[in-house]
């Protein structure tokens, strides 16, 4: 399950770029949701791990992907930090809710993502509320940011 | 600084056209926009000049702000226009805040969080989308758009409840406004309680009416409640002061100059932000006449039923 920190968040990796530039392993671009993630967010193939076709940009490396997918791979694949994912736009709501439906997952926010129109189901850790839809996250969030 | 300052900054495959208006400019929106290539692309022309083989063109010096010694490099900066990238965790601090105001350049920041210590605008939070290709060369031009462009002035129903952020003259106004109406009027005072009552008030139909030139950090939140609610509206005047030099009420040509180009007449130095040149503005021109202005007690001659009425010109139609 997605799990939400909201605010400031001591122990979260703020500068999620400079973190995702010198940490980030070779396997973690080719991997099956990371593929898809960057196509999705920035429209970008992934040629291999050291090679990122984009069609504005050109042939980019890793270190020059959005901010946005940089963190998504990390909440993906490293389990040992907390990353703050307000360096996430809306478009990268959707790949956080399927990643917390794969696992449990915690992230730090610092603005109220949009999640959509849709049902999710997620827990706002400041207070282990559940919550299912926007209305209801806006209603327990807005009074932490 | 003061005045409206064109930015192009363009290299082989991108072009970025924008105006700069007021001391506080605020980009966010969806990733994979171009927002920090943007502010890379400022960095590399600042360091490397015409060599970096990037063109940028702006009439005041365009610099990244970054780093641990942020303080220490912003005692060097001046009359310029500063460019600050997310990932700068101090742009959060209070520090920050003050240095700001006491500042004299303008300010770019690239973020999605709220900065409740920072006076901006609703006018001034944009986001970056590409609208094709530029002519017939190979460059991408990314322009800006204003993400609360579609905050009308206008409400589709009679509010039950009017909060009006100001607890003052502003307050008073309202209040006086409402006695023969059938809305009640709460003050909010200050901005960042505004959500609070929103949910207090939850089943009632509200409008909000806040000063828009300082409402900028509250802007997300707020907007997403009224969005997901029935019966929610906001008025975002820049200020209570403002309708007032608006509706004419003080007719004087030197007003209407200065409304019709604010840029141009106020000193970032000097007013962080532009809520507080009007209320100057205004305590200035009505100085010695009966018009009086006061915003800590609203003087009884705004009370008068035709100046009212001028005033609620700006305001929705439900009011007036």
């Amino acid at each position: 399950m997605l799990k939400i920190i909201f605010g400031n968040c001591e122990n979260a990796i703020y500068n999620t770029s400079v973190y995702f530039k010198n940490t980030y392993q070779d396997e973690w671009i080719t991997d099956k949701l990371s593929v898809e993630m960057i196509k999705d967010v920035d429209k970008s193939v992934v040629i291999g791990s050291h090679l990122i076709e984009s069609p504005v940009l050109g042939a980019i490396s890793p270190k020059e992907l959005s901010g946005g997918v940089k963190t998504l791979i990390l909440i993906h694949k490293d389990k040992s930090k907390i990353f703050n994912a307000s360096t996430c736009g809306d478009n990268c709501a959707k790949w956080l809710l399927k990643i917390g439906e794969m696992k449990d997952v915690v992230i730090n926010l610092r603005h109220i993502m949009d999640f959509g129109n849709g049902e999710f189901e997620m827990e706002v850790f400041n207070t282990h509320q559940i919550v299912r839809n926007m209305k209801e996250l806006i209603d327990v969030a807005g009074l932490m940011i | 600084m003061k005045g409206k300052y064109l930015i192009t900054v363009k290299n082989n495959v991108l072009r970025y056209q924008f105006e700069i208006r007021r001391n506080i400019t605020i980009i966010k929106g969806d990733s994979a926009t171009g927002k920090t290539t943007l502010v890379d692309m400022i960095r590399e022309y600042y360091e490397n000049g015409e060599q970096s083989g990037i063109i940028l063109q702006c009439d005041k010096t365009c610099v990244v702000l970054e780093g641990r010694q942020w303080k220490v490099l912003l005692e060097n900066i001046h009359d310029s226009i500063v460019f600050i990238d997310e990932g700068n965790q101090f742009i959060t601090t209070d520090e920050f805040s003050s240095e700001l105001k006491r500042s004299d350049n303008y300010y770019v920041i690239v973020t999605r969080e709220g900065l409740p210590n920072l006076p901006y605008s609703v006018e001034e939070i944009y986001g970056i989308k590409t609208s094709g290709k530029y002519g017939t060369l190979q460059q991408t031009y990314q322009e800006f758009y204003r993400i609360y462009g579609d905050v009308k002035n206008s409400i589709l129903f009679s509010p039950d409840i009017i909060i009006v952020e100001d607890s003052n003259a502003g307050y008073e106004f309202f209040e006086n406004a409402a006695e023969d109406k059938c809305w009640e009027t709460i003050s909010a005072g200050g901005k960042s309680n505004i959500y609070k009552l929103l949910k207090e008030y939850d089943n009632k139909k509200i409008l909000i009416i806040a000063d828009g030139a300082a409402f900028g950090a509250e802007m997300d939140r707020v907007m997403k409640k009224i969005n997901l609610s029935i019966g929610k509206a906001i008025f975002l005047p820049e200020s209570f002061e403002w309708l007032i030099l608006k509706s004419d009420t003080i007719r004087d040509k030197a007003i209407e100059e200065i409304l019709d180009n604010p840029s141009d007449f106020i000193e970032s130095k000097e007013y962080m932000s532009w809520e507080r040149f009007f209320t100057a503005l205004l305590v200035d021109k009505t100085k010695d006449t009966y018009l009086r202005y006061s915003k800590s007690k609203l003087n009884d001659a705004y009370k008068n039923k035709k100046i009212q009425e001028r005033i609620l010109q700006e305001v929705p139609k439900q009011l007036i």
